[in-house]
């Protein structure tokens, strides 16, 4: 490629990580204060940062006629990119900016990596030398992006839920789902939740008044816990960002399939990032399952969303650096 | 007789036990987290084997891992897991509690009967105060729902006359479709096992090979390459770009047709499908002793292929090719392609092995006694895959009926609300309604607020003031 279109693929690259760097830093602030300035400036700055990078693939494409999407560079770019395009939807549609700081912040490490496994413009090995590519992997990478930005929810869930039992274990009585199930219904007028849920009735939602009280007494903890959304919302948040990555995760697996029955003679080869990738759909197909059970929805099934990103942190980075397979490509 | 009365006494008990057992087992396979927890031991052992390398040969794992876990991986199959008995074990088990959930929970469900509630105790529940006797309100609800697509039902219990509007009940049959999904991969998959099968071979430029299942002939005319030299950030990198085989197929009808089979351009031979996978570099080797040929192999090797010198008890591997010889340093340089080639030959004593060497190509080394060896050419081969496997259509619908299945289950909330409408005086009549859905009541309480909002609006005449309930509200955010 020559200096000029070097020059416009490196100022992309570098608006875009610069972006990404602000936003996450704006966005966590806005995250530990609320002040709606912050949001006004971090937003901004994270569609900026995601369109410098799809500007920046897309140039890549057109400047060498090289699909961006064979190495590891690109993948883990455009994972950044849709990372950021799915919070973005998100906070949108649902006003979800809260979990704009983790988003950004993760994105930002992703393409900094990915920056370290640039070797350039290498056109591919004849494996990936195939439509599918087109199809396969930004689905696939769509997925990952989509179980990122639920990470962040439940990373936030988790805080939240565990913050408000240690109010409500400082008042004396843990309301939470697990002492009241059966029990009388829980008053929880006086939190952010209005409505009477009786936890047995299958509410996520574990909010007590001691927060409440607590953050009128003036505790800061609980006033910042306060400003949360509430438990319910945010495990909603969770499932339907979730419920976005399974489908995907499916039909990347299903594409793969049909690629790899194109390319390899078979659609199952037990390959280490096939059987990876089938490890991470099994834990969201469990997490899906015991959503539907009130018993398990709300912490334990955060910390399943935490376990599902986990395997595919492992099947995304995991396999391709360190376990040998067929899909060791050149990166 | 009274031996032989025992026994009748005794039959229905056990009936009773056997149904009673049976009916325990199959509430045990439909519970969902038992179904989970299979889900999670199938995860465990399929990450069991992406971290331990599969089908290796059983000195590998004694050599890579301490003499314990080595012995531990072969004696528990974990080299073989996915064939294990324990993995197919495991995947039997979760089918049979799909097949149980399915039956017990998913099929009754799917169709829900109509039955009066206490609207209080369901937590998306509100009441509202409207204009007009119930009746006539009963009728402006069943309008607007219906002109929402809600499927509106009214039923009378105990002189009470209940609305129940349903939205999205197709979509309870959501998990039910995944689950079949589920099932026609694993049919698919069987057929395959029972009636399918896969192989491998290498065939020589100007040779021909046959597949033994189907005798289908590949004739390879030509093997060719391309490896380009491209520049990156860490210095010339070689990129293979293309490999492609032009051979002559004769499948089972007999007829001999040409084939140019390239990496994701796999040749269908009557059903039977052939993919470009590998190629490498046979080798000619010549041995002579004291300047006489001695008997040496009668083909060109392939890659870990090996032949004894004749008359003693040195045996010659033939290990890799290199494509270019590094003169300066006389080791292998990055160029794979033939420019200046060598191979590199292991020597062996017996079992042992007792040096390497890389040989120049067309240059006789001397292998001590009057022995010298050389690779005098090479040959270049290409390496196939063959496949045969009828299940494919049927594992390709179980995938997208599987994916469907869940896109319904995911995307569809399946809704019912129950709606209760009685006189309150003075013209108005109190509506109280209620929500249910399949996924709890937090993913549905956004709708429901906007579904009382509506109701609100649609509903004139009565001030918020009067209701006796406020619609439900998310947390704040």
């Amino acid at each position: 490629m020559d200096p000029t279109r070097e020059l416009i693929d490196q100022v992309l690259l570098k608006t875009a990580i610069a972006a990404y760097a602000t936003g996450a830093l704006v966005l966590f602030a806005y995250f530990l204060t609320r002040n709606g300035l912050y949001r006004k400036i971090g937003a901004p700055l994270a569609i900026l940062g995601c369109a410098a990078q799809l500007v920046e693939l897309g140039t890549r494409w057109w400047m060498t006629g090289i699909w961006p999407l064979t190495n590891l560079y690109g993948s883990l770019s455009l994972f950044s990119a849709l990372g950021v395009a799915i919070f973005v939807i998100f906070a949108l549609r649902y006003d979800l900016w809260l979990v704009g700081g983790p988003v950004v912040a993760v994105s930002a490490i992703a393409l900094a990596y990915g920056t370290t496994w640039n070797e350039g413009y290498m056109p591919a090995v004849p494996a990936l030398q195939s439509y599918w590519i087109k199809i396969h992997v930004p689905i696939v990478i769509s997925a990952y992006a989509s179980f990122m930005v639920a990470f962040c929810v439940s990373l936030i869930y988790l805080m939240k839920a565990y913050g408000e039992t240690r109010f409500a274990a400082r008042r004396g009585a843990v309301r939470g789902i697990a002492a009241t199930a059966g029990g009388p219904p829980v008053d929880l007028t006086l939190s952010a939740s209005t409505y009477a849920a009786t936890p047995a009735l299958g509410s996520a939602r574990i909010d007590t008044p001691a927060t409440s009280q607590a953050a009128a007494a003036g505790d800061a903890l609980a006033q910042w816990l306060e400003g949360l959304p509430s438990l319910a919302r945010l495990d909603v948040m969770q499932y339907r960002v979730i419920a976005i990555g399974l489908p995907l995760l499916s039909l990347g697996i299903i594409t793969g399939a049909m690629w790899a029955k194109e390319a390899w003679g078979a659609y199952w080869q037990w390959d280490p990032k096939e059987t990876a990738a089938l490890v991470s759909w099994i834990v969201y197909a469990g997490y899906m399952h015991l959503h539907t059970r009130p018993e398990w929805r709300g912490v334990k099934t955060a910390w399943i969303s935490v376990l599902g990103f986990a395997t595919i942190v492992f099947c995304y980075l995991g396999v391709n650096i360190w376990i040998s397979g067929l899909h060791s490509y050149k990166m | 007789m009274s031996d032989s009365r025992a026994p009748a006494a005794q039959a229905p008990a056990l009936r009773a036990a056997l149904a009673r057992t049976w009916g325990e087992t199959v509430a045990l396979f439909a519970h969902v987290p038992f179904g989970v927890s299979l889900l999670a031991i199938w995860a465990v052992l399929t990450l069991i084997g992406v971290i331990v390398e599969q089908g290796r040969d059983p000195s590998y794992y004694a050599g890579a891992y301490a003499p314990p876990l080595a012995r531990l991986i072969l004696r528990l199959d974990i080299e073989n897991i996915y064939h294990s008995p324990a993995y197919i074990g495991v995947l039997g088990l979760i089918i049979c509690s799909m097949a149980a959930a399915t039956f017990t929970k998913v099929i009754p469900r799917r169709i829900p009967r109509l039955n009066p509630v206490k609207i209080d105790a369901i937590p998306l529940h509100a009441r509202l105060r409207v204009a007009g006797d119930p009746d006539a309100v009963r009728a402006r609800l069943a309008a607007f729902f219906s002109s929402r697509g809600w499927q509106v039902r009214k039923r009378a219990f105990g002189g009470t006359e209940w609305t129940f509007a349903d939205k999205s009940n197709w979509a309870r049959r959501g998990v039910l479709v995944a689950h079949v999904g589920f099932v026609l991969i694993a049919v698919g998959t069987t057929i395959y096992w029972a009636t399918g099968y896969s192989g491998q071979f290498a065939v020589l430029s100007g040779q021909t090979a046959t597949i033994p299942q189907n005798g289908t002939k590949v004739a390879l005319e030509r093997f060719a390459y391309r490896i380009d030299p491209v520049r990156t950030k860490a210095g010339i990198v070689y990129q293979p770009i293309d490999y492609v085989s032009d051979a002559k197929v004769t499948a089972r009808d007999g007829v001999t047709r040409d084939a140019v089979i390239r990496v994701n351009h796999p040749y269908d031979a009557n059903g039977t499908l052939i993919y470009q996978s590998t190629y490498g570099f046979a080798i000619d080797f010549r041995v002579t002793h004291d300047g006489v040929p001695v008997p040496g192999p009668d083909h060109p090797l392939k890659e870990g292929e090996g032949f004894v010198v004749d008359g003693t008890t040195r045996a010659i591997q033939y290990q890799r090719f290199v494509g270019t010889i590094d003169r300066a340093t006389g080791m292998p340089g990055a160029d794979p392609r033939p420019n200046d080639p060598g191979v590199i030959v292991v020597a062996f004593d017996g079992d042992r092995p007792i040096g390497q060497a890389l040989l120049p190509l067309g240059v006789p080394v001397d292998l001590g006694a009057g022995y010298k060896l050389e690779a005098a050419r090479y040959v270049l081969y290409s390496g196939f895959q063959y496949r045969y496997d009828p299940g494919i259509p049927v594992v390709g619908i179980g995938a997208f009926v599987l994916l469907a299945g869940l896109c319904v289950s995911l995307y569809f909330v399946p809704a019912r609300l129950f709606i209760i409408v009685r006189e309150s005086g003075a013209g108005t009549s109190e509506v109280g309604v209620a929500a249910t859905t399949v996924k709890g009541y937090d993913v549905f309480e956004d709708r429901f607020r906007e579904i009382v909002e509506a109701l609100r609006r649609d509903a004139p005449s009565v001030p918020h003031a009067n209701e006796a309930a406020p619609a439900p509200v998310l947390g704040a955010v």
